[in-house]
């Protein structure tokens, strides 16, 4: 990981180089289209965040090395907000001022509080598996765009796979839920709630206080409770010691299940053999095989060119990073498409990210339309299990429970349209 | 009432709690023969973690071989802190002293992540996952082993105090110009003192380390360290066994008997009541000397 942070310093440093350099002036000639991705690298999402970006950086080199999108080329300010309210919102003011059209904060407490700036300076501001649930209603929030499957939906997933392994019917069954005791770790329990009383599970809450470094009172309680599966949710060191906790308690581990925040790096701290069987929620292909990490490593990392260390290409989050990426991307292609010489304003992107249509990035997400009252992309994700070398799906892409997260969207935002809140 | 559950956060409180005693330890050593709170304590832990992980999973040694190393390098990184930081410091306002251990602390905290990358690093000593039953009871078999370890630590050290190294500094505690006086040299046992609490808090970060592995979060024992070793006495290292037990249990029950009941986030109450309630009502601790001053 400490490439990861070079690499990350040499992105910063780059930039702050950038203008004086020999490219600047090509790019001056150039129609460029510019996002602002400051992002939490140092202080608590950390290496998620550095893979993330890993994977977006990669593919924007890709598409401008192969001429840009719609006659654009995309310019990425790479900068840490350290998940740090201040700094997080200079960056963005210094983005917007340098004429970004998109944000990502990859970061709950920071994209909340961007949300009026956002709304009101029509920035762009992506919050990909962060940020709040009901942003997924476009008609509220018309520049804030998760693109991909919010909380809620990832809840809903998994009951509906637990369903399937209970054969259709969770009636009288208990399923723990342990949680960082946080909003984001809060986050899921109206959906979980609700669907305790349509399908007749009993529902346990455990919270755990933050960071979640030691949770070994917790897990007693929930083996105690003797669950019929356990749901865990939380980020960074939190997951690795739930995972470990669960396994010292003697949980099985084909019952337990998180959410998409569930990586290779997080195995390697728990026992790639010892967590075998473990699921999470997985909202796009993982692994090296689909055609766009292939063309990736092919022309990017293979020609040194790379973000940052080879063995990250491929792994959960990088993907994760690549797949919102190429969302961003065809965005653009889509805003050139209506309007070919911009210009290139908030307004303008916005346009192009919410007719992305039936978009899977040659095969490396599920089935992904934007719509301006659907941010969320379809809600479709699947379910995969750690093999003990990698995350296998066993399930297909599908949504479930769509009916319940639509409800408690659609009541957040009123509430938002109201409260601002 | 579930007694088999509240036996299980007992016995696993207990563990625990000795686990974050070891690290408690490093700050009573400390505080015996210089008189200062130690508050990089908890970020010393997280680098003797750090070290261990980076000379078995970097270097490439054995962790057999990668620990004893780190407890080591880590004495060295004691006695130097003491000599190229704290010593400048003698003559200072004590106030001063303990602000500077306070920056160390933020350093180390910075540095290290910054070093080694902010991932999780997963540091194996061998401990088993598999749970442990004992007929109904589940004992958490890290916590056993990293308690267990911990406990023979801290006997070790108190029997080090009976030693002659160990009476020098005892000496050294109770009057520094008079020990100077009869031809002890004060500033090696002081600088000694820093080395093995640099040693105790390694052994303690590398026990949390395989046990959540390793990263900045390490620093945190700070919390309950101090909660320790200010209700067990400063100078007191058998007041850090008894208030580590204390603090232990009460953390686990409180996350088991409370949170239900308010909802959650009691555990960290614990420590920090124990700290406000120790100090007004018995602020030299309970096994602690009255002369102690207020830092």
């Amino acid at each position: 990981m400490s490439m990861d942070r070079r690499s990350f310093i040499a992105a910063g440093s780059a930039g702050l180089v950038a203008p004086f350099a020999g490219p600047a002036q090509v790019f001056a000639q150039e129609k460029i289209v510019r996002f602002t991705l400051a992002q939490d690298f140092t202080r608590i999402y950390t290496f998620v965040t550095s893979e993330y970006s890993q994977g977006q950086r990669d593919y924007f080199t890709l598409i401008n090395d192969r001429g840009g999108v719609g006659g654009y080329k995309i310019v990425a300010d790479v900068t840490d907000h350290a998940n740090d309210l201040p700094r997080a919102i200079e960056a963005y003011e210094r983005g917007k001022r340098e004429g970004a059209v998109l944000v990502d904060p990859l970061s709950t407490p920071v994209a909340r509080a961007l949300v009026p700036r956002a709304l009101e300076d029509k920035v762009n501001m992506i919050t990909a598996y962060s940020g709040r649930s009901d942003a997924a209603d476009g008609s509220t929030f018309p520049y804030v765009l998760p693109l991909s499957i919010n909380y809620w939906t990832q809840a809903g997933l998994i009951i509906e796979h637990f369903k399937k392994v209970e054969k259709g019917s969770l009636k009288g069954k208990k399923i723990v839920f342990v949680h960082i005791d946080t909003p984001f770790g809060k986050e899921p329990l109206p959906i979980l709630n609700v669907l305790a009383k349509k399908e007749g599970y009993e529902l346990a809450v455990f919270p755990y206080t933050p960071p979640g470094n030691d949770q070994s009172a917790i897990w007693p309680q929930v083996r105690r409770a003797r669950p019929d599966f356990v749901i865990f949710w939380g980020a960074g060191v939190g997951q690795t010691v739930a995972l470990t906790e669960a396994l010292r308690n003697g949980l099985p581990m084909d019952r337990v299940s998180s959410s998409v925040w569930l990586s290779e790096s997080d195995m390697d701290v728990v026992g790639r053999e010892q967590a075998k069987g473990v699921m999470k929620v997985e909202p796009c292909v993982g692994g090296r095989e689909p055609k766009v990490i292939k063309d990736i490593v092919a022309e990017v990392v293979g020609k040194g060119k790379g973000a940052g260390p080879e063995n990250k290409v491929g792994t959960a989050y990088y993907n994760y990073g690549v797949q919102m990426a190429t969302l961003m991307v065809e965005g653009v292609r889509k805003a050139a498409e209506k309007a070919p010489n911009g210009p290139v304003t908030g307004p303008w992107l916005n346009e192009g990210l919410r007719s992305i249509s039936n978009f899977t990035a040659e095969g490396l997400l599920p089935s992904t339309t934007i719509t301006k009252d659907d941010h969320q992309g379809g809600g479709m994700g699947r379910i995969a299990r750690w093999d003990g070398a990698k995350f296998v799906p066993i399930s297909d892409w599908f949504s479930a429970n769509q009916d319940v997260v639509w409800e408690e969207i659609r009541k957040n935002s009123e509430e938002f349209k109201k409260s601002g809140k | 009432m579930d007694w088999i559950l509240l036996a299980e956060l007992s016995a696993n409180g207990v563990f625990v709690g000795l686990m974050y005693a070891l690290v408690s330890l490093g700050i009573v050593l400390i505080y015996k023969t210089s008189g200062i709170a130690n508050l990089a304590q908890g970020a010393v832990a997280m680098t003797g973690g750090y070290v261990a992980w980076a000379l078995g999973a970097r270097a490439g040694l054995p962790i057999w071989l990668a620990v004893p190393a780190a407890l080591a390098g880590m004495f060295v990184f004691g006695l130097l802190m003491e000599r190229l930081a704290l010593r400048r410091m003698i003559g200072q306002p004590i106030i001063m002293t303990i602000m500077l251990t306070l920056g160390v602390e933020i350093m180390l905290r910075g540095l290290l992540p910054g070093i080694f990358g902010a991932s999780v690093k997963r540091l194996d000593i061998g401990i088993p996952q598999d749970p442990l039953f004992l007929g109904d009871l589940l004992i958490n078999r890290a916590t056993l082993i990293g308690g267990s370890i911990s406990l023979a630590l801290i006997v070790l050290s108190l029997l080090f105090f009976n030693s002659r190294f160990g009476v020098v500094m005892r000496a050294v505690a109770d009057d520094q110009t008079a020990s100077w006086s009869v031809g002890i040299r004060v500033e090696r046992a002081v600088g000694v003192a820093w080395g093995l609490s640099a040693v105790a808090a390694t052994a303690a970060g590398v026990l949390w380390g395989s046990n959540q592995g390793v990263d900045w979060s390490l620093s945190l024992l700070l919390i309950k360290a101090l909660a320790i070793a200010i209700l067990g006495g400063l100078d007191s290292i058998p007041g850090v066994l008894v208030a580590g037990v204390i603090v232990g249990v009460a953390e686990s029950l409180a996350t088991g008997v409370l949170d239900p009941l308010v909802g959650g986030g009691s555990r960290d109450v614990v420590a920090a009541v124990i700290i406000l309630v120790t100090l007004l009502l018995k602020p030299h601790g309970l096994f602690g000397r009255h002369h102690i001053e207020r830092v």
